[in-house]
């Protein structure tokens, strides 16, 4: 069994709503990427999602927008990534790890894309493509790679269909109407939303963007199989990282945690 | 229509489509159906062309060059006068049919991202005759450079927001205002300024624009009794050379000549030139050549000129390239300055520095074109603008 769905169906087994928690690679740099992606396993994190920095990321706020700066800054690429997974690889061959960036830096490392399993890669989410679309027409073809979609509130339920059957792994529900880091959640509508998508298909349904608080986290994992947490996860790191003391990170995400039980 | 494109799916070839983040795909889907009815639709169709009349001023002339065809000893060089439409350039053309396009569709809200300005300028012109809210992005790198018309666009009642991301220039403000309409996807309509971004937009920006082109078939009739043997166009992002390019495209003997921009020359990689130096990629919403590095991210640019300052390039000019139908060369700062007062000193024109772009390749076209050969030049837009620049640039004290 893949990863993702390994730890998506131990976890749904004992009652549990999954935890993907975010980070850019090579924010504040690699090595400490590495001890992070650890540090955030150890206080929660079920499903880690390593952001791959872009020049112009479109669908990230102020937050991530700079982490993704301050990663290019040191020369980050997808090669670096890769290597960077495989040494996640050496101390933790459970955790699933994702892919998330934008499809122009996918394209161009694409056939480091289809053999990444290898390193230890157990998905991707291209950010800039409509969930329908076919990577493989583009030459990104990796069997032993679940493909994540996005859909959001604006989706036309016509599509939906589509989206799920072009997805593995799980949906990733876009929890509002805007960038990254936003806010002005409508539990309502997600809860309406997620519910349609869930009479679609089995494939889990995470809900992300937006989500702060202990109370945003509580509320979206209870119409939901799991939350995603990005700009609050990225936004601490950058705080302490000069110092190196993420233990405000760490328990942060155990807050988290608790809040999704 | 001069040809089929883009397909269903809004691709030229391989190149352009909808690469955008799902909120997105709403809207663009939204905006596809109501352009795609409302072209045909007389009262649409009336309206923007009444507008651009009594509005825009056109048919904007087709003038004859008689001091730089003198000059040049080899052909006749005809202006096609976009410098004299309502606000100095041809960006008026599109925002006028987008206006009306966010009018029936019923949109409050107006934003767009510039770059020199002029598409900024043009876009608070349409908002403000119709009273909408308009907001529009722009480069902080820009603001400085520009700030003649940055005060133009507040007169105009549109509050213009400084982007301070990334290189601070056209392209940041374009990712900001796509950030702005995926967190107000309900109510704003998004006037792209030129034939870059997802579909449907290089379409729709090409289409408001071929008036140039579609004039220019009965002014050539009319002047020398004939199609013209050469086009020649400034290419940024491309809608000015897509709007004349494209009533043309069929018409194999007519020669379409696009010019970017070498800045300090292709050879030094400082430049905005992507179909002369660069390779297929995905930006903002669209495949097509752009400036990208080995590792698939956007390069910096380089130019003398803020509209043209950009690292892509709209798809149609890209299958245009590779199909082999335009030709698409560069011209560097040096020869753009040379060129610039050249046109002032020799035919009472003030180009704007992007337009003066086109003109800059005369020194390598004309010597090839034969006395009875008749060549247009699109003048894009008037150079009032980029005096303060031009002052700058040659240091000179006023």
């Amino acid at each position: 069994m893949r990863r993702i769905e390994k730890k998506l169906t131990e976890l749904s087994k004992n009652n549990l709503k999954a935890f993907v928690g975010y980070i850019v690679a090579g924010d504040p740099d690699s090595q400490t990427s590495l001890d992070l992606m650890h540090l955030s396993v150890n206080a929660g994190v079920d499903i880690l999602e390593i952001g791959v920095p872009f020049t112009d990321p479109i669908a990230e706020g102020p937050i991530i927008q700079q982490a993704h700066d301050r990663s290019l800054e040191n020369n980050t690429n997808l090669e670096s990534i890769i290597d960077l997974i495989k040494r996640f690889r050496e101390k933790d061959n459970e955790t699933p790890i994702i892919l998330m960036g934008y499809i122009n830096n996918f394209l161009t490392y694409k056939d480091l894309i289809n053999t990444s399993h290898e390193s230890g890669v157990d998905g991707i989410l291209v950010v800039d493509i409509p969930g329908e679309l076919s990577l493989k027409d583009y030459g990104i073809d990796n069997q032993n790679l679940d493909i994540i979609s996005l859909v959001s509130p604006t989706t036309a339920q016509e599509r939906i269909q589509n989206i799920v059957n072009n997805s593995s792994g799980f949906i990733y529900y876009v929890t509002l109407r805007g960038v990254t880091g936003s806010s002005n959640l409508d539990g309502k509508e997600i809860a309406q939303n997620i519910e349609y998508i869930k009479s679609l298909t089995k494939t889990p349904v995470m809900a992300g963007f937006g989500i702060k608080s202990k109370d945003d986290a509580k509320l979206l994992s209870s119409f939901s199989d799991g939350i995603v947490i990005g700009s609050s996860i990225v936004e601490l790191i950058h705080k302490n990282s000069e110092n190196k003391d993420f233990h405000e990170v760490s328990d942060y995400i155990s807050n988290m945690k608790d809040a999704i039980r | 229509m001069k040809n089929n494109l883009p397909d269903k799916d809004g691709f030229f070839g391989e190149y352009g489509g909808k690469f955008v983040p799902e909120t997105l795909m709403f809207a663009l889907n939204e905006l596809e159906q109501t352009y795609t009815k409302l072209k045909e639709n007389n009262d649409f169709n009336s309206e923007f062309h009444k507008d651009l009349t009594e509005f825009v001023g056109r048919p904007s002339p087709l003038y004859f060059a008689k001091r730089l065809t003198e000059f040049y000893n080899s052909g006749s060089i005809w202006l096609k006068r976009e410098d004299l439409n309502h606000t100095g350039a041809h960006k008026i053309n599109n925002t006028v049919g987008q206006i009306l396009l966010a009018k029936y569709m019923g949109k409050k809200r107006i934003i767009a991202e510039t770059g020199a300005g002029q598409h900024g300028v043009a876009t608070a012109t349409v908002a403000a005759r119709l009273g909408l809210d308009c907001h529009i992005y722009m480069g902080s790198e820009d603001v400085k450079r520009q700030s003649l018309n940055v005060y133009r666009m507040k007169l105009l009642g549109a509050e213009v927001h400084e982007v301070n991301s990334g290189s601070a220039t056209l392209k940041d403000a374009l990712n900001e205002a796509l950030r702005d309409w995926v967190t107000n996807i309900e109510d704003t309509y998004y006037i792209i300024g030129s034939v870059t971004g997802p579909h449907p937009y290089p379409m729709i920006v090409r289409d408001f624009n071929a008036v140039v082109g579609y004039e220019l078939i009965e002014q050539s009739q009319k002047s020398f009794g004939r199609m013209p043997d050469s086009i020649v166009a400034c290419v940024g992002g491309g809608s000015n050379a897509m709007g004349i390019f494209y009533p043309f495209i069929d018409m194999k003997d007519v020669e379409l000549i696009g010019v970017e921009a070498a800045g300090k020359g292709i050879e030094t990689g400082e430049h905005a030139a992507p179909l002369n130096d660069g390779s297929p990629g995905v930006l903002h919403g669209a495949k097509s050549y752009l400036m990208q590095d080995e590792n698939g991210q956007v390069r910096g640019t380089a130019s003398i000129s803020a509209g043209l300052d950009y690292p892509g390039v709209g798809p149609e000019h890209s299958w245009l390239k590779d199909i082999k139908r335009a030709k698409y060369v560069a011209v560097s700062d040096d020869q753009v300055m040379k060129a610039f007062h050249m046109v002032n000193k020799m035919e009472g024109i003030l180009p704007a520095l992007e337009t003066a772009h086109a003109f800059a390749y005369l020194d390598d076209l004309m010597p090839t074109m034969k006395k009875d050969q008749h060549i247009v030049i699109n003048v894009s837009g008037r150079g009032d603008k980029d005096l303060n620049s031009v002052v700058e640039i040659e240091d000179i004290q006023l």
